[in-house]
């Protein structure tokens, strides 16, 4: 992989927070189609390396760039989808509306958008769900959901962070794989060692620093 | 915990916090200005009443009773300033021989003034020429006299040879109506009109002259240090004039000038009260709205919180008590701003730093403004917040209230518009009169029943927005279609955000649209109000300048220096029936438009229409409604009318209600061409003179040294002071402008600070969609189309409610208004700015919310 292939690329670049280091000066680069997991406990790091990624924050060392992407502002609604922790879908549409908005926020022709709806939310099994409200489902649906819409926008690279932190083991299971099923490069931020072992290689992040690459 | 929740309240919710602060405290400051209005303007309103009395008390004492031992009594009065004996004798006419000819007049009055009284009651006499001491005569009966300072006049004596009085000067008698009232005599046996020919002799030389069987009358000056109300001044003072009677035992009567003027100014305060009813109470609520409004902004976060804290074991009570913690922040802040607010308003716009005229009152409204302020906000937070703690599970809090009362809500707001409809028409038809003051009652009352009418029309339009705005919601097409050019191809999604939010939009959209009808109301009001003052003081005056021939022989007014076009008015008094009245004769080809007619002048025709009766017929006669009842006229009927010793017959063609320089009641409109030839005189009377754009102050006075006190001459400008300082004008003003200040800040607080403050609630949605990829301009779709549809339906809602609301107050309050409006007047440039600043307010929400959305910080996407 050359530089010019990176989807992302992370050169010594790292985030804190007044006194606090967040994250320690970190190289990491993410080529087209590679799994990764990001692996450490709570307030590790992992989030806001991902932010970093996503382009939802600046590092205050170090850069990141895109090179196989191009700037900033070319990364999201496109190139990048990222997977919030925790709840995201937004409270007053219903669920294939949330999957529907960053198709779009692109542009994307109203009868295409339909059918990506469609094809996302059966990737997730939330068909009979399209039209409820987020309050009106379950934790673990929303997350599916918002991988749905993460999967909706056939986007290059997706960022998931915790995408199964409040998942009992076979939903969270079933979100992975729909993760998995989908040919862009992706990028989960996990605490979880059964989510970590499907992914080929693995980085463990622990206060702050990348301490170890794993490949299986 | 309860300081450690509030600091975490003031680090991470600062905007919800400071929002509701400031929604009481406007809620706040607008009761307590109010207050202060209230407080101003019963105190003034005492204060003026009393100023404007020439003389407190005359009383005539019964023939018989000793002058000397009158004033005995009169000087144990509790209050007594001055008390001077006046004598009052009749003369059979008054003579002089002036300017080659001698001049005859009927008979008069001749009164005995003592040494000092000018000084004592320094409102009763004026001087217009000569000397202010000594013999003095009227201004129309130097007129009559052709008389002079110098001049020597006869006054004749029943029974005896004339005396002659050489005149040292020539004076007005401002309170002549009181001044010659028949004491006791209840209001329709008074006088029609004070006496033309009028003697005021030195007390020694009336003495000598007409001391045998003159009256006399003690006039006496009290202390105007009175209870501050009208009322209980009044109250007071009519309670000490009927002691002096009873400690006189039949031997005088009061005329209580001082406790009349007080009556007239206790209904006057009681329109002040029913003026804060109607523009304060309004504005107060739609304050406590707003604030509850902005409370409730927060409710979901505040929902969510209560949830996360009952997972940790939290009781009701805690989760209430912590409620109730936020709701004391706000309100207290709030409260010490709205009073401090107040303060300021208070000096600025009357002159009073107090809420109330008494240090009890003050603590009654400056109390009373601070528990509504916390009530407020008890009501916004406490309550939800004590609602929610009651539910059992955490789901069941995240939910929030649902349940959709809409039907309910619409059956509501048609009855309570049935009901205001019915009422304000039921009030129309006995020409709602809310102020009862029945003559010969002493008691002043509020007919409240007619209140209903707009009470029940604001709770009806308001409900009738609210689901009139959750109905348009509803029909999503229409929205599309509405935001399309703020949202673009987002239109869609948008919209269905918009209607599943319509409940709080719906709030919204009520909050403006009573907001904006509560200003614009006003300010329609408050013009219209202006504007009757200037049509009142072009009626009174009755042209820029007019000049009334105190002769009455002469036909022309000399030309002077900018003058425009000069209308003759024919003024003769006539008998209808025993009836006296003011006959006017006028040019019916061009007075409409020389006097400035009004519609609302005449009943059964415009003004034009009336004065084409005048001319299709020579005889035709326009009477006052008072006339058409007494007499049972019917259009057509023959009238004859003694005029000047004649029997002149016309024929009655319509009712005028109100002609310049005409009195309220009881006046006659004629051709002047008719009453010319049936009385074999073209003397004119009264002359309306229109300025070539000159002042008409400065045309007056031209015309004054021209005329001397052969004529009288008024301006428009004086008399526009003189009903600009009525009680009612001073006061509304203050009112009115404190009212239109505060309707600009609740516009601002119910657009700009309601939508910034629920954007700032929901930022996390919005930096969620900017996460998701969504440009500034697709940020501004959601944000700008929920501003669109708040501030337009708020708008032209309010817009169709101010224009019923305004003809229901000025229908009214017809009582303030003399006369009573053609048609409103609407102040566009106030309504402008009112739309300017709930545009610009919301503007700079939704600007700010965009720029802080440009680079939203990754733990705002984390939090919940």
């Amino acid at each position: 992989m050359t530089a010019a292939d990176s989807l992302v690329r992370c050169a010594g670049a790292g985030r804190t927070f007044g006194e606090t280091v967040a994250l320690q000066p970190t190289d990491l680069e993410v080529a087209a189609g590679e799994r990764l997991a990001l692996v450490g406990p709570s307030g590790s790091g992992k989030s806001t390396l991902l932010a970093l990624m996503a382009g939802l924050d600046d590092p205050t060392v170090g850069q990141v760039s895109w090179p196989a992407i191009g700037d900033r502002r070319a990364l999201r609604p496109t190139a990048v989808a990222v997977v919030f922790q925790g709840p995201s879908l937004l409270p007053p549409l219903t669920v294939a509306e949330n999957v529907a908005l960053p198709l779009l926020l692109a542009d994307v022709a109203a009868s295409e958008v339909a059918d990506r709806v469609a094809t996302a939310l059966e990737t997730v099994g939330l068909t009979g769900e399209a039209d409820r409200l987020p309050e009106e489902i379950s934790g673990g649906q929303l997350q599916r959901a918002a991988v749905a819409r993460a999967l909706a926008t056939d986007v290059q690279l997706i960022l998931a962070d915790e995408p199964t932190g409040q998942l009992d083991s076979a939903t969270a299971a079933a979100v992975i794989d729909a993760l998995l099923s989908t040919s862009a490069a992706l990028v989960v931020a996990t605490h979880d060692p059964l989510v970590a072992d499907r992914f080929e290689r693995r980085i463990m992040i622990r206060d702050g620093r990348v301490s170890q690459a794993v490949s299986a | 915990m309860t300081a450690l929740w509030i600091k975490g309240l003031v680090s991470r919710r600062r905007t919800r916090l400071a929002g509701t602060a400031l929604g009481v405290a406007v809620c706040v400051a607008l009761l307590a200005s109010v207050g202060t209005f209230l407080s101003a303007t019963t105190g003034q309103m005492t204060k003026r009443a009393a100023a404007r009395v020439a003389v407190d008390w005359q009383l005539a004492l019964r023939p018989g009773t000793s002058a000397a031992s009158a004033l005995i009594e009169v000087r144990r009065t509790r209050g007594l300033q001055q008390v001077l004996p006046v004598g009052y004798a009749d003369t059979t006419g008054l003579g002089a021989a002036t300017g080659g000819g001698s001049q005859q007049t009927g008979p008069g009055k001749v009164l005995g003034i003592p040494a000092g009284y000018a000084r004592a009651f320094p409102g009763q006499v004026r001087t217009l020429a000569g000397r202010g001491s000594g013999v003095l005569i009227a201004q129309q009966t130097a007129a009559n006299l052709h008389a002079a300072p110098g001049d020597t006049i006869t006054i004749g004596r029943r029974g005896r040879a004339a005396a002659k009085v050489r005149v040292d000067g020539v004076v007005d008698l401002p309170a002549a109506d009181s001044l010659f009232q028949r004491v006791g005599a209840p209001v329709g046996a008074q006088p029609q009109a004070p006496p033309d020919n009028v003697v005021l002799l030195p007390a020694p030389t009336f003495a000598r002259l007409l001391g045998a069987g003159a009256q006399t009358q003690l006039h006496i000056k009290l202390s105007h240090a009175l209870p501050r109300t009208p009322g209980a001044a009044f109250t007071d003072v009519s309670g000490r004039g009927r002691n002096l009677e009873t400690r006189l035992a039949g031997g005088g009567l009061v005329g209580d000038n001082l406790g009349t003027a007080l009556d007239q100014a206790r209904e006057d305060a009681l329109y002040a009260s029913l003026l804060f009813l109607f523009l304060g109470l309004p504005g107060a609520v739609i304050a406590g709205l707003v604030t509850a409004s902005l409370a409730a902004l927060g409710g979901e976060q505040r929902r969510r919180d209560a949830a996360l804290l009952r997972t940790r074991g939290a009781t009701t009570r805690q989760l209430v008590r912590l409620a109730g913690a936020e709701a004391a922040a706000s309100g207290l802040t709030g409260v010490a701003l709205g009073l401090g607010t107040a303060l300021v308003v208070g000096q600025l716009a009357f002159g009073s730093a107090t809420f109330g005229g008494t240090t009890l009152s003050a603590v009654v409204w400056g109390a009373g403004s601070a528990l509504a302020g916390l009530a407020a906000a008890v009501a916004a937070i406490v309550v939800p917040g004590w609602r929610d703690a009651r539910s059992l599970t955490v789901a069941g809090q995240r939910r929030g209230a649902g349940r959709d009362h809409g039907r309910r809500r619409t059956a509501l707001a048609l009855l309570a518009l049935a009901g205001s409809g019915l009422v304000f028409w039921q009030a129309s038809r006995n020409g709602y009169n809310l102020v009862l003051a029945p003559e010969g009652v002493p008691q002043v009352s509020v007919n409240w029943y007619a209140l209903l009418a707009p009470a029940l029309g604001w709770l009806g339009t308001g409900l009738l927005v609210h689901e009139l705005a959750q109905a348009i919601l509803q029909r999503g097409g229409a929205v599309r279609r509405l935001i399309r050019p703020v949202a673009g191809p987002l239109s869609g999604v948008v919209a269905s955000s918009l209607r599943r939010r319509r409940g709080a939009l719906a709030a919204g959209v009520t909050l403006l649209a009573l907001t904006a009808a509560f200003g614009a109301s006003t300010a329609v009001f408050n013009s219209t109000y202006k504007a009757q003052a200037e049509v009142d003081a072009r009626l009174t005056n009755g042209a820029d300048v007019t000049v009334v021939d105190s002769s009455g022989t002469r036909t022309a007014v000399p030309r002077v220096a900018g003058m425009g076009a000069v209308e003759p008015l024919q003024h003769r008094f006539a008998y209808v029936g025993a009836d006296l009245q003011d006959l006017y004769g006028v040019r019916p080809a061009t007075i409409t438009a020389a006097g400035k007619l009004q519609n609302s002048w005449f009943a059964g025709g415009t003004a034009a229409e009336l004065m084409g009766k005048l001319a299709a017929r020579a005889d035709s006669l326009l009477v006052s409604e008072e006339t058409v009842k007494d007499f049972q006229l019917h259009p057509g009927d023959l009238l004859r009318l003694r005029l000047n010793g004649r029997t002149v017959p016309f024929h009655y063609a319509g009712v005028a209600r109100e002609f310049p320089t005409a009195p309220k009641d009881s006046f006659l409109v004629a051709n002047a061409s008719y009453i010319a030839r049936a009385t074999g005189s073209k003397a004119i009377g009264t002359f309306l003179v229109q300025t070539d754009g000159t002042a008409p102050k400065t045309v007056a006075h031209r015309l004054r040294a021209r005329l001397g006190t052969t004529a009288k001459v008024s301006d428009v400008d004086e008399q526009r002071r003189v009903i600009g300082s009525n009680l009612t004008a001073v006061e509304l003003s203050g009112l009115t402008r404190v009212e239109l200040g505060f309707a600009l800040v609740l516009a601002v607080a119910a657009s700009g600070l309601a939508l910034g403050v629920g954007f700032r609630e929901r930022r996390r949605t919005f930096v969620l969609v900017a996460a998701l990829g969504a440009r500034p301009r697709q940020l501004g779709a959601f944000v700008w189309s929920e501003s669109l549809y708040v501030t337009l339906g708020g708008i032209v809602l309010g817009a169709a409610i101010a224009a019923a609301l305004s003809l229901m107050l000025v229908k009214i309050l017809t009582g303030v208004f003399d006369p009573p409006p053609d048609v409103l007047t609407v102040p566009w440039g106030y309504l402008f700015a009112v739309v300017a600043v709930a545009g610009g307010a919301v503007g700079a929400a939704g600007s700010l919310t965009l720029r802080a959305l440009r680079r939203p910080q990754p733990e705002e996407l984390r939090a919940r």
